[in-house]
């Protein structure tokens, strides 16, 4: 009986360590954003037609995968309230995958664009703005900023004049 | 706010003058009670093939902090998933959630512990005893209960005709907490009536940290105190018993109101403004959740020599809501004329009914055998959406033998066979079609996206089952093994959710399809114990073929405030691990105790380690009695988990000092306490604000006052 048992308890703190001896992990690291442009509390122009001059590093560990911006009002600190007559609430979604078949598993991707474009009708205020990226195995990161939609703001693309 | 105290101070003086002259017999009789259980812990110990452990009332005195799963905390594999200063759930070797079953009176405890911001409702001055069985018990206590159950149990009845009561007293720092409870019982004859009040309020709770990075925003925490986490509970229960001959029975009626404030700070989008002080720490403004659990449970038994019945039955009502000035996301949705700011509501009814009998033909077999069926309603409310409404359904029935092979040797063996049924009504938000619509997305996609919960109706079969061993080596050694297979019930959240959920920030999507989670799991526990010495080692390991988690799709939600759509997924997973356990008398009047534990997850499938994996720990303390005072001091370690999931944060392990100081007279029980004596600022892993950075309280010196109260009457 003493051994039956005795064997029973060896058998289990084996199985034990075997499995926590595996340390053959994939990948938990989160990919790594680094924004350039827009900074927090930038101040965006409706109608622009150069559009938000965007500029981000993203980089990861192991593979890329995708980013994603989004825009939404942030009218009275989250709590987007009640329709508005004749301005329309911004809102702007859209992903874009950071490898192609040339360089299917890229560890560092440097992005410029100016995609996002606020139309006339916008209603002015507060907005957030963030930014997502994913790896291929499924980590993901993210930004939120505090930027501003007004009438008012610098119309050129974005760029300093040096470049 | 004055009133209530002077009250209860008042309520003191008078009862102190009432039971002065009783000093003598009440001090013996305490005593005479701390043993009667010690050795009941012992006995329950040598019946259950799993690793159980036995908080009694010394125990959870002992180790008070206003909430009971932070008292078990000290119970060796028990870890508390907190919300804050005032909510807990329980989370057993690593299994939280739906997977550990509370069980009171015989009935389990129903709220919402599939959510993560949900608390434990059970008020935690009016727990006298808890059995905690580590490791599988489906089979005796059906899906829920795979990673372990808390019993709850009703204290024993006084053998004498006694009117007997006891006020309790608790202030807490940390978080200007003062909560007053009062007990009082007659036992007359065959009969036993117990009533007992409890209330507890506290403040905005403080951090030793002046900022908190919530959504990649760093922001300041004014007075180092977090905004709007203050909180109050009002409790009621009444307990009534009948003892004669082979008859006994009772009845319990509980009411449990909690209402606590979300921290501004991690609710919503981040919004600094939203975070300066207002003057006032201890009012709960929006956003702030409120929980009301109505209990009421009868339970009658009928024992002869050898045969016992026992009936229980159970009715419960958990009325959860959350409130939050009204918002919406898709900008389309007017606030609802009542009510405007709730934001969700559950009111979630269960029904219970079990019989469970035991026989015992001759010395050497016991035969147990049982049946239970559990009904659930749940209703929802609020302008916006977590959880469909739906109906479950759900019986089992079992049968354990216990065959005593000779003195010291006792093997068992059991099995369960369970069906399940659950209807989920299904959820269609028009407002978020709309807002797709206008977004020009096709109707393919808006079909996709508008079941924030889809109708899903299915049906479940399960079997557990269990073989255990119990050797009594000699005097001093106990080993016990058990093997189990157990099972849990896909939850209504995994079957059907579709949409973000507003304090996890993401998109979280059920799958209607998903089996139950299935597993084998075995245990083993040594105990040796020998004057002035006790050692346990309790190894484990679980292996499950279908373990539900939230898998990153990597597929980007269109919901606004989403990234990726996470999936209830099912997976291999292995847990194991083991806690250790060592007692030293040095003398009579100093003891050293050691607890030790550690969990491993895997997932097999990922291969990752599972969320919320709770880090390693070691406490080690020592006590010193002497007279009628014990001092203790304790250093707790708590290791750095490195071992996470996807898109979870590795927390940093500390090093903490606690300690306390006791004076136990006749008329009172003094205790004075101070936790994290060095302030020092670390992370739980386990905690719900834990996404947001947000340290754990800060030093905390607590007061406890506990009045026992005795008359004997004729």
């Amino acid at each position: 009986m003493r051994t039956i048992i005795f064997t029973c308890f060896c058998m289990l703190s084996c199985l034990a360590l075997t499995i926590t001896g595996c340390k053959d992990e994939s990948d938990t690291q989160k990919p790594v954003i680094n924004l350039i442009e827009p900074v927090e509390g930038d101040v965006i122009k409706i109608g622009s037609e150069h559009g938000v001059h965007f500029e981000a590093e993203f980089s990861d560990n192991e593979a890329l995968a995708s980013y994603k911006i989004s825009v939404h009002p942030n009218f009275d600190g989250h709590q987007h309230a009640i329709l508005r007559s004749g301005a329309v609430d911004f809102e702007f979604d859209k992903s874009w995958l950071l490898y192609d078949d040339d360089n299917p598993e890229p560890k560092n991707v440097s992005v410029h664009h100016h995609e996002i474009k606020v139309p006339e009708d916008a209603t002015p205020g507060a907005y957030h703005l963030m930014v997502y990226c994913t790896d291929k195995a499924g980590n993901q990161s993210y930004l939120a900023l505090n930027v501003v939609l007004s009438h008012e703001g610098d119309d050129d693309d974005g760029h300093d004049d040096e470049d | 706010m004055y009133f209530r105290y002077i009250t209860v101070i008042m309520v003191f003086a008078h009862l102190q003058s009432l039971f002065a002259e009783k000093q003598d017999t009440s001090s013996v009789t305490i005593l005479k009670e701390v043993t009667v259980m010690g050795s009941y812990g012992r006995d329950i110990d040598r019946e259950i093939t799993l690793p159980v452990a036995v908080a009694d009332k010394k125990f959870l005195t002992e180790h008070f902090r206003g909430n009971i799963m932070q008292t078990l905390e000290y119970v060796g594999g028990v870890r508390s998933m907190d919300i804050g200063s005032g909510f807990s759930k329980p989370m057993i070797r690593g299994m939280g959630f739906n997977r550990i079953a509370v069980v009171e009176n015989g009935i389990k405890h129903e709220g919402q512990q599939w959510g993560s911001d949900h608390g434990l409702e059970i008020d935690a001055f009016a727990v006298d005893r808890v059995v905690i069985r580590k490791g599988p018990s489906s089979l005796l206590f059906g899906s829920d209960a795979m990673g372990g159950v808390i019993e709850i149990q009703t204290p024993k009845t006084p053998l004498e005709n006694l009117f007997y009561g006891e006020v309790s007293i608790l202030g807490k720092s940390v978080n200007e907490t003062f909560a007053e409870s009062v007990m009082m019982g007659l036992k007359r004859g065959v009969y036993n009536v117990k009533f007992r009040f409890t209330s507890q309020d506290y403040g905005d709770y403080k951090i030793p940290a002046d900022t908190v990075v919530y959504l990649t925003q760093r922001m300041t925490v004014d007075n180092r105190k977090l905004k709007n986490t203050a909180g109050l509970e009002r409790d009621a229960s009444i307990l009534m018993e009948y003892e004669k001959g082979r008859h006994s029975g009772n009845i319990t009626i509980s009411n449990t109101f909690q209402k606590s404030g979300f921290f501004t700070g991690a609710h919503g989008v981040p919004d600094a403004t939203r975070l300066r002080d207002d003057g006032d720490n201890r009012n709960i403004d929006l956003p702030y959740s409120t929980v009301n659990h109505l209990k009421i449970t009868a339970q009658r038994q009928l024992k002869n020599d050898n045969f016992a019945i026992t009936w229980n039955l159970g009715y419960q009502n958990n009325r959860r809501k959350e409130l939050s000035i009204f918002h919406t996301h898709y900008g389309n949705q007017a606030a609802p004329t009542e009510n405007p700011d709730l934001e969700l509501y559950f009111s979630l009814v269960t029904l219970d009914m079990a019989m469970k009998s035991e026989w015992l033909p001759c010395d050497r077999l016991k035969h147990s055998f049982g049946w239970d069926v559990q009904g659930q309603d749940n209703n929802i409310a609020g302008y916006s959406f977590l959880l469909p409404e739906f109906k479950r359904f759900s019986a089992g029935v079992f049968y354990l033998a216990s065959f005593k092979m000779t003195d010291k040797l006792t093997f068992d063996g059991g099995l369960r066979v369970n069906y399940g049924k659950i209807k989920l009504s299904g959820y269609s938000d028009i407002y978020l079609s709309d807002y797709l619509y206008r977004r020009g997305y096709p109707d393919s996609v808006t079909d996709e996206y508008r079941w924030r919960g889809y109708p899903v109706e299915r049906a479940f079969s399960d079997l557990a089952a269990s073989f255990g061993l119990i050797w009594q080596a000699n005097d001093y050694g106990l080993l016990k093994v058990n093997l189990g297979r157990s099972f849990r019930m896909p939850g209504a959240n995994e079957l059907s959710s579709n949409g973000v959920h507003h304090s996890a920030f993401r998109h979280e999507q059920g799958t209607p399809v998903l089996d139950s989670e299935k597993g084998w799991q075995a245990d083993v526990a040594y105990t040796f114990q020998n004057d002035g010495i006790g050692l346990s080692l309790s190894p484990f390991f679980n292996l499950f073929e279908n373990y539900i988690y939230l898998k990153p799709t990597g597929l980007w939600s269109l919901l606004p405030h989403a990234g990726q759509i996470y999936l209830y997924t099912g997976a291999r997973a292995v847990f194991t691990g083991a806690e250790a356990e060592l007692n030293i008398d040095f003398t009579k009047k100093m003891t050293y105790h050691f607890a030790g534990e550690y969990v491993y997850t895997h997932n097999l499938d990922e291969n990752t380690p599972m969320s919320f994996s709770p880090p390693a720990s070691i406490r080690n303390s020592l006590i010193l009695r002497h007279g009628n005072i014990r001092l203790s001091a304790e250093l707790q370690s708590i290791a750095t988990q490195n071992r996470v999931s996807k898109n979870e944060d590795p927390t940093k392990g500390t090093n903490l000092i606690h300690l306390s100081a006791t004076l136990i007279t006749a008329l009172a029980r003094v205790s004075l306490s101070v936790y994290n004596l060095t302030d020092n600022a670390y992370y739980n892993h386990l905690s719900f604000y834990r996404k947001a950075q947000i340290p754990e309280p800060g030093r905390n010196v607590q007061l406890l006052i506990n009045i026992p109260l005795k008359r004997k009457m004729k």
